[in-house]
């Protein structure tokens, strides 16, 4: 702490991102808690209806726990392909002796498309008919049978909108990991393999009790932005077919700009954040707690 | 920081925030009634932005922007400014947002849905009847047209600038080879599509992402066996699916599902999609309107298939109610005139437009709304394009509403929504008629208050 | 929290890139390197593709394989994207969103983090986890309530509008990012130049802000890629075609009941990347190494 700060002079510095923080992101959450409590379409006067907004969604609104349902979906595919992923490329990374700049710049590429160009992508990507890439593929190795038009059906859609979003920042948690998996002493590692240690013991045993800090973080990071996915599953499928590939937020911002509820978009809203705040709780103690045991 | 006044603070925020938007809403600052369509004053000419939701290179903007260039001729300082938003969801979450901000434009775009109708009754939008009427126009306009714009009480905001007629596009070759006639009433469209699937065509390509296009086949049965009356009911809860009419309509979709009518993966096929599937002779029948013309009766079209197109209209049913020259024939999204920012500028200009508008619009090929000019076929036109222009003129009274103009919004998605699962054999009949009686129950009546 | 997580291993750490081989086990590494290149044609391939497209008459695209190479390549397309949308306007908007919301997430950062870590107060606590709401908090919450509220002080439809929500959920992050990095300037400097009889206001100035470039550029970068993307807080706050950022400017290519002109609406897509991709492979090293770090951090 400086000797010689005033009050004034924290205040000169503290005040301004406060008030920007503060009309964009605390006023917003506090609004829409005002908000939740009435019925709101924007152009009628507004109609206060206490609780009513939360009892139907918790107990009148089936497609609000299927949304529920997908997200948690979503940001499980979303873990997996980025966490997974990064971690396994930034493991063969490490073995890799050439060429590891231009591969980390390749893998991080997809990261610098806007969504609405990845959406319209993918598309072309899923499609049946015409014939889309992935299809083709299928067809050339053999396993024609297995084509289908992936964004239209119900049990593939949820897994079909959550890969473009696992595919465009996998390389961002691969960075991450990679450079902590620099950081591991690689004395540790040669003991553990002169100890007989096996590659994958020498793994599990050495380097990733090593990065778990950074993995915890990695995995706080990557939840809280699966859980704000909204761009690709709006944009792909609009939450279709049916309510196969609802989000959450999908589904708070047709609420709001589709149905003009704005007063029941916001309840969702509150939903929004008061899971966020759990998910990220729960994920801070239950990774916390294996590290200390 | 002391965080009991800052708390005081964002509170105070908060119900400010809410008192100014009650103060919003309560009132328009708008100062003149919908009604007093010539109000005195001098014509002071500035610029004036029409919202709309038509094609950037269409007959309707190219047409007003050639009329717009007219009278900035005659009014220096006058001029039109266009702001077009094609894409039709993406247009009407940005109209009414601005219609909740309070920042509609002098001219907009909208269907004759809930939403505008709350507008209208709040004295938002001019009567356009009024309007019409005052400028001596008003019967040189398709009834059809007109009738397609009003709300369900008969009242007219929105004024027509296309005139569409929707068919049933088909090849008739693939017909042949399938053996297979044009269906006669509604209920052969399924058998027609099983021969179709026997014979490996495509039946019917259809743009399922758009969702509007499917839609279209939810208002088909009810409106041959029914009328138009019975969605005006079903959306105000009414009426309901589990009726005899919706009942018949729900299994006869059902029956489309089963019989593969439409092609595997329908729901994520977009509209080029669809439509290329059957210009290029994969699909057998296509359901589009005249807007269409230029792709599907020209030259543009593929010569492999050139001779082979032809349409039908929308069939009859057992016990029809509405006659076979009764289908969906949409004047388009209709314009309606801010009442806010009218004044005798406006009024001048949109008189001169809707004079000019009927020739200039004709010239490009499409067909007016009113009945005073002749479309120009264009030179590079298929016989077709004449016999679809001179159907026009045939179109009886009654016309079948798309339901998306007609539900309130929440239904609506969810119909759109159950429709692609119904079709897709993912929701029973049943399921979808409780699922959708519930779901208009809960929020039809609200919304039609 | 997730500061301190960070704090253990620093991603700072110099690559040992001539490690000494392990085991010469040939075969492992050309099987690594096989797997390698597998997985990264993957993730690059629907890049090139995209290209390729961008290149293909609407017939070859519509008609044929649109996954073999093309038969010709044109530029129509390009010309098409240009005449039907307005990239070059789109782009404009974009670049001053980005950077206009980047100025605000540095400096304020800077600030906020100056206030917290070097000046300290009684509740300093309390404000940085007030902060953490803010990276915790999807940014779709906010829209209904800034929707009105711009509504009501007549913001909507601005560059304001969308820079707001962008620069206040990126705030955290960057305040977070500018605190890990002050914290690790030695007392003693500042002790020395208060003796000096300078204030907080010159210390900010002379010694803080000169310091904190590198920090400065990690945040910039961090963010620019999220903003140049940003679709959500554009698409709900833009109303005229004159502010449309690029993701708006694209989804123009969906016409009328959806038809699309997927050649253009591709070259379009490429036109549109362009900016970044140069802005990301000149400064590739900088910004691989930002992106590690201050997502770290952050």
């Amino acid at each position: 702490m400086l000797p010689q700060r005033s009050r004034l002079s924290v205040l000169v510095f503290l005040i301004p991102p406060l008030a920007l923080y503060g009309i964009a992101v605390l006023l917003p959450i506090f609004q829409s808690l005002y908000l939740s409590f009435f019925d709101w379409d924007g152009i009628s006067p507004m109609l206060f209806v206490g609780i009513d907004n939360y009892v139907h969604m918790f107990t009148g609104d089936a497609v609000f726990w299927i949304a529920f349902r997908n997200t948690l979906g979503y940001v499980v595919i979303c873990l997996i392909l980025q966490l997974g992923g990064a971690l396994i490329v930034a493991s063969l990374l490490t073995l890799l002796r050439r060429g590891r700049e231009v591969v980390k710049t390749l893998y991080i590429l997809p990261a610098v498309i806007s969504t609405v160009a990845i959406a319209f992508l993918f598309q072309r990507i899923y499609s049946l008919d015409p014939e889309g890439l992935i299809n083709q593929v299928l067809e050339f190795v053999g396993l024609g049978h297995l084509q289908q038009a992936w964004l239209s059906d119900v049990s593939t859609v949820l897994a079909a909108v959550s890969v473009p979003e696992g595919w465009r920042f996998t390389g961002l948690y691969m960075l991450i990991i990679y450079a902590a998996l620099l950081a591991v002493p690689t004395e540790l590692e040669e003991a553990a393999k002169l100890d007989g240690a096996s590659w994958w013991q020498t793994f599990w045993r050495i380097r990733f009790p090593y990065i778990r800090p950074v993995w915890i973080t990695t995995t706080i990071i990557a939840t809280t932005n699966a859980l704000r996915g909204f761009d690709i599953p709006y944009l792909l499928t609009n939450g279709g077919p049916g309510q196969s590939s609802e989000l959450l937020t999908t589904y708070m911002y047709k609420t709001a700009f589709t149905s003009t509820n704005y007063g029941y978009a916001s309840t969702i809203s509150v939903f929004v954040v008061v899971e966020c705040l759990a998910a990220v709780g729960l994920i801070f103690l239950l990774l916390r707690r294996k590290a200390d045991a | 920081m002391r965080t009991n006044r800052a708390r005081l603070a964002i509170a105070a925020g908060v119900a400010a925030v809410g008192l100014l938007l009650s103060g919003c809403s309560a009132g328009a600052s708008g100062n003149s009634d919908p009604t007093n369509v010539d109000p005195k004053g001098e014509i002071v000419p500035r610029e004036i932005s029409w919202l709309l939701s038509r094609p950037a290179d269409g007959g309707v903007i190219t047409a007003m922007e050639q009329i717009a260039d007219e009278y900035a001729a005659k009014h220096p300082g006058f001029s039109l400014n266009l702001i077009t938003t094609p894409d039709r969801p993406s247009y009407i979450q940005k109209y009414e947002t601005l219609a909740a901000a309070n920042k509609l434009p002098e001219l907009f775009d909208t269907d004759a849905t809930p939403f505008a109708q709350k507008l209208a009754k709040q004295g938002k939008m001019m009567d356009a009847e009024a309007l019409l009427k005052d400028l001596g126009v008003y019967d040189d306009y398709r009834p059809a047209a007109l009738n397609y714009q009003r709300f369900d009480d008969g009242s007219l905001y929105m004024v027509p600038f296309e005139f569409q007629l929707e068919f049933f596009w088909y090849n008739k070759a693939l017909f042949q080879q399938a053996g297979v006639e044009i269906p006669k009433t509604l209920d052969d469209i399924p058998a027609m599509c099983t021969k179709l699937r026997a014979a490996g065509i495509t039946p019917i390509a259809l743009d399922g992402q758009d969702q509007w296009p499917l839609e279209r086949y939810m208002a088909y049965y009810p409106f041959r066996t029914a009328g138009p009356d019975y969605v005006e009911q079903l959306k105000k809860g009414d009426a309901k699916f589990s009726d005899p009419t919706g009942e018949q309509a729900v299994k006869w979709l059902s029956d489309l599902g089963s019989a593969g009518c439409f092609q595997d993966g329908f729901s994520s096929t977009g509209y080029s999609d669809a439509q290329a599937s059957f210009t290029s002779g994969k699909a057998a029948v296509y359901n589009i309107g005249t807007w269409e013309l230029n792709s599907l009766a020209t030259d543009a079209l593929d010569p492999s298939v050139r001779d082979d197109i032809d349409y039908f209209t929308l069939p009859v049913a057992k016990d029809s109610v509405t006659a076979a020259n009764e289908y969906v024939s949409p004047s388009g999204i209709g314009m309606a005139v801010n009442t806010k920012t009218y004044d005798p500028l406006v009024r001048d200009f949109l008189s001169f437009a809707l004079k000019r508008y009927p020739e200039v619009y004709a010239a490009t090929g499409a067909l007016s709304p009113t009945t005073t000019v002749q479309t120009t076929v264009p030179a590079n036109a298929t016989p077709l394009y004449q016999r679809a222009v001179d159907q026009a003129n045939d179109v009886g009274e009654q016309t079948a509403m798309p339901w998306d103009t007609q539900l309130d919004p929440t239904s609506n998605t969810r119909l759109q929504q159950e429709l692609t699962l119904l079709l897709q054999g993912e929701v029973a009949p049943d399921e979808f008629i409780t699922t959708m009686d519930g779901v208009i129950a809960d929020n039809g009546p609200k919304a039609f208050k | 929290m997730t500061l301190t997580a960070s704090r253990t291993t620093s991603p700072t750490a110099p690559e040992r890139r001539q490690k000494p081989p392990r085991k010469p086990l040939n075969l492992q590494g050309k099987i690594t390197g096989i797997i390698v290149t597998l997985i990264v044609i993957v993730q690059v391939y629907p890049l090139a593709w995209l290209f390729i497209t961008s290149l293909r008459t609407e017939k070859d695209f519509a008609g044929g394989n649109p996954f073999a190479l093309p038969t010709t390549v044109t530029f129509d397309n390009y010309a098409r994207a240009f005449a039907t949308g307005n990239l070059g306007l789109n782009i404009l908007n974009s670049f001053i969103v980005t950077v206009g919301s980047i100025v605000v997430i540095v400096f304020l950062g800077m600030m906020g983090a100056y206030a917290l870590q070097v000046l300290g107060f009684r509740f300093s606590k309390l404000v940085r986890a007030l902060f953490l709401i803010g990276i915790i908090v999807p940014v779709q919450v906010a829209l209904v309530p800034l929707f009105v509220d711009y509504a009501a002080v007549n913001l909507l439809d601005t560059y304001q509008s969308i820079i707001i929500p962008l620069a206040g959920f990126a705030l955290p992050t960057s305040i977070y990012l500018f605190s890990s990095f002050y914290e690790y300037i030695p007392g003693e400097i500042y002790e020395a130049a208060s003796l000096d009889g300078a204030g907080p206001y010159r210390i900010f100035a002379q010694i803080t802000l000169p310091l904190s470039v590198n920090t400065m550029v990690t945040v910039a970068m961090v963010n620019s890629i999220f903003i140049w993307n940003d679709f959500i807080f554009a698409n709900t706050f833009v109303l005229t075609d004159d502010l449309k950022t690029i993701p708006l400017g694209l989804q123009n290519y969906i016409g009328a009941m959806g038809k699309i002109d997927w050649t253009a609406t591709f070259a379009a897509v490429c036109v549109s990347i362009t900016p970044l991709l140069l802005v990301f492979l000149v400064l590739n090293k900088a910004m691989t190494y930002s992106l590690a770090s201050g997502a770290t951090k952050g």
